[in-house]
């Protein structure tokens, strides 16, 4: 908790017709976090080249592009299917060997008539548009070429045009532009030209086909239908094969890439001709396990060692190490920048606070009941692990809404009939059931959040400073963090002492020190001015900064602002749909009234889907923006490396 | 009240009258706060915004700290909306 787990750097020496073995058991544990070998001549590694990969791994490769091409090609992942009973690796092996090249060439052979087909209904589709503007002209198309001594153009002009020479023309006008077919004599092609040219003529291509032009078109529309439906044919064939064979094709990826990692590892791995050595961390828990089974698997013909982590250098994977219920706040970490290794990890605090701050600016039964049923229903559809984590985030901050909205006594933006709000209410208006906003309590409730989620981030900002530096700048940086918290006391303790405000301490009857400052205004002072050295003393710059503490503590008002906003809109959506639409239609019903209702149920709905999904950006963002940007920058530096174990997680096949 | 009498008095004004006024300059002082500040808000985020989202199409692992950029001028229209509340609540 509060820190990531424990990690321990493992050497792993043997010789070279142990590697399958290792590497097999390595791979099976799903632990090992194998630290790349650089062949950069690093001390102790005289000698050691990269290792090549294990017999088959090419074949292997292949197999597995293969798959992942025909996977592509008829969109399958491996996400959006169910965990199906798995298969024993001799099956897949088999059923690979005898049935992937026969769906190869099917799928391929399917995409490739696709293709042409798709490609000849661009053809078909260019001709038609080729041939539409003639369409309006009574002329054959055949008319048009097969002239010794005479020139068809066709094209656009913007108004209509004299020629001075013999020809023949033909204009059919449109709203904007006109459209010309001339023939004329070849030898006077410049003067016609010019002529043409004066009016903004755009040419045309004039179409190499004869008959009608609108018996052409309709001809290859025809076509292009007949086509279309073809291609269609093809696509349910894909859809079919795609239903029929997407299991298998997941779990033979799933067999091929562990088998590819696998043959693949040596690459990792350090090797002389005789032996190889593998670097990797392992959780510290975890190393006597590993040791056993790869010391059993092997008959003991191999070394595996735990080296001292140097925690400056080293840049050791960070895993996290977190109680089940904090687990999925993981990923809004992860979002921002994973923990270092000597950081704090401040998952377990998000977990607690981000559903709090969410139910705060979302209080209302009723949009948590909506988010909360969004939480389960979705799950069908994100299968993905990241997906999860944020609908069991989306979860929790839903409970944590439902709370604040019996607190707030609210539903939908109505007030709870026979329940008064704990503590503050947030109701805009009086008269509709409601009590009157708390806003001023509210407003400083919120304040006081913020002071406090600050301070607890400076004192984590001291202790991870504690931690990871050394000498003077430790200490120096220390202070400083001791600083800000002490002028940001020292800020609130003077303002204390100058107004009385509800909710906080009222330090205006100290007694007098000089004139109009008492013993609070004195206390603040020497606060502030002693913080301000220490801040000062790491970096002058910081100094600057020092306007950030009200906007960072005023920043937390949006807790308060944001959820009295999203009460306002559903109060707004409430009386327009209720009060003005249906209210008063029900009391003398008729035809008419019966569509206004209807049209204000529509409204209702609306709004209320409005207000939701603002209800999830607003209390979402705010509460984790009030993390990453108020919280986060007062001592989380992140930037930890992931940790990767090698080894996978099995879910459509055996070992 | 004396006060109030004269000064209505001075303006050809009732109190009533001068009172109605005074909510009315509120709600506008409070739409004229969020209205700005949003303005505001949304010119700032609009550059941070189009670079926010460049640099995510870039690389994916900058998602966190766009999204942080971009959200940075909201403290804006946040300050403005607690001055309207309290404009129109205190």
């Amino acid at each position: 908790m509060l820190k990531p787990k424990q990690m321990s750097r493992l050497l792993i020496a043997a010789s070279r017709d142990q590697m399958a073995p290792v590497i097999a058991e390595l791979y099976r544990h799903n632990l090992f976090h194998i630290e790349d070998y650089v062949d950069a001549g690093a001390e102790g590694y005289e000698g050691f080249k990269i290792g090549s990969p294990l017999s088959g791994a090419s074949e292997k490769s292949a197999d597995l592009i293969k798959i992942r091409a025909i996977s592509n090609a008829i969109a399958v992942h491996a996400d959006d299917v169910d965990a199906a009973p798995s298969c024993s690796r001799d099956e897949l092996q088999t059923k690979i060997e005898r049935e992937l090249p026969l769906l190869e060439r099917e799928v391929e052979e399917l995409m490739v008539k696709r293709s042409k087909l798709e490609t000849r209904v661009k053809e078909l589709e260019q001709k038609i548009a080729e041939i539409t503007p003639f369409a309006d002209i009574p002329v054959d198309l055949n008319l048009y070429h097969g002239y010794k001594r005479f020139t068809t153009i066709a094209g656009y002009v913007s108004r209509e045009v004299t020629l001075n020479v013999p020809h023949e023309m033909h204009l059919s006008k449109g709203k904007e532009k006109n459209f010309l077919v001339v023939i004329f004599p070849t030898e006077q092609k410049s003067e016609v030209d010019k002529a043409l040219a004066e009016a903004g003529f755009q040419p045309v291509p004039v179409p190499e086909e004869s008959g009608s032009a609108r018996g052409r078109i309709e001809f290859y529309s025809g076509e292009t239908a007949a086509l279309n439906k073809e291609i269609q044919e093809i696509s349910k064939q894909l859809e079919d094969t795609k239903q029929k064979n997407a299991a298998f094709l997941v779990s033979c990826e799933e067999l091929l890439k562990a088998e590819v990692d696998q043959t693949e590892a040596p690459l990792r791995f350090a090797t002389t001709k005789q032996t190889f050595v593998a670097e990797g961390w392992v959780p510290t828990d975890k190393v006597a396990a590993i040791t056993n089974s790869l010391v059993y698997m092997t008959d003991g013909k191999v070394f595996v060692t735990v080296v001292p982590t140097d925690i400056e250098h080293d840049s050791v994977p960070v895993e996290y190490n977190n109680p089940d219920f904090a687990k999925p706040t993981q990923v809004l970490l992860d979002v921002y920048s994973r923990p270092k290794y000597t950081e704090l990890d401040p998952t377990l605090m998000i977990s607690i606070v981000f559903p709090l701050f969410f139910g705060l600016i979302l209080g209302d039964v009723g949009y948590g009941l909506i988010l909360l049923v969004m939480a389960y229903g979705l799950r069908k559809f994100l299968k993905g692990d990241d997906g999860r984590m944020l609908l069991d985030v989306l979860r929790n901050a839903s409970i944590s809404s439902i709370i604040f909205g019996i607190i707030f006594s609210e539903f939908l933006g109505f007030a709870i009939p026979g329940w008064k709000p704990i503590l503050y209410s947030r109701h805009l208006m009086s008269e509709h059931g409601g009590h009157g906003p708390n806003i001023p309590e509210l407003m400083v409730v919120s304040v006081w959040i913020g002071i406090i989620h600050l301070t607890l981030g400076r004192i984590l900002g001291i202790i991870n400073h504690a931690q990871q530096d050394h000498g003077h700048h430790r200490t120096l940086a220390i202070l400083a963090n001791f600083g800000w918290i002490a002028v940001m006391w020292g800020i609130l303790i003077a303002i204390w002492s100058t107004v009385a405000m509800p909710l906080m301490p009222d330090l205006t009857g100290l007694p007098a020190v000089v004139s109009l400052l008492n013993v609070g205004h004195l206390i603040g002072g020497v606060l502030l001015i002693a913080g301000l050295l220490f801040i000062a003393r790491e970096s002058v710059l910081e100094v600057i900064e020092l306007p950030s503490i009200i906007s960072h503590v005023l920043s937390y008002s949006r807790l308060v602002a944001v959820g009295l906003s999203s009460v306002a809109i559903a109060m707004v959506v409430n009386f327009l749909s209720i009060t003005m639409f249906i209210e008063p239609q029900l009391e003398n019903l008729s035809v008419v009234g019966v569509v206004i209702i209807l049209f204000g149920i529509v409204v209702f709905v609306l709004g209320h889907a409005l207000n939701t999904a603002l209800g999830i950006l607003g209390g979402g963002l705010h509460s984790i923006r009030l993390h990453y940007v108020e919280f986060f920058t007062k001592f989380y530096k992140g930037g930890g490396k992931k940790y990767i174990p090698f080894g996978m997680k099995r879910r459509f096949t055996e070992e | 009240m004396a006060a109030e009498v004269v000064a209505a008095l001075d303006v050809g004004m009732t109190v009533e009258q001068i009172k109605a006024t005074q909510i009315g300059m509120k709600a506008l002082g409070a739409g004229i706060a969020v209205g700005l500040t949003g303005i505001g808000a949304g010119v700032a985020e609009m550059a941070i915004g189009s670079a926010a989202v460049g640099a995510t199409a870039e690389n994916k692992d900058m998602f966190g700290l766009a999204l942080l950029f971009t959200v940075i001028p909201e403290t804006i229209v946040i300050f403005g909306l607690v001055v309207a509340l309290l404009l129109l609540f205190v």
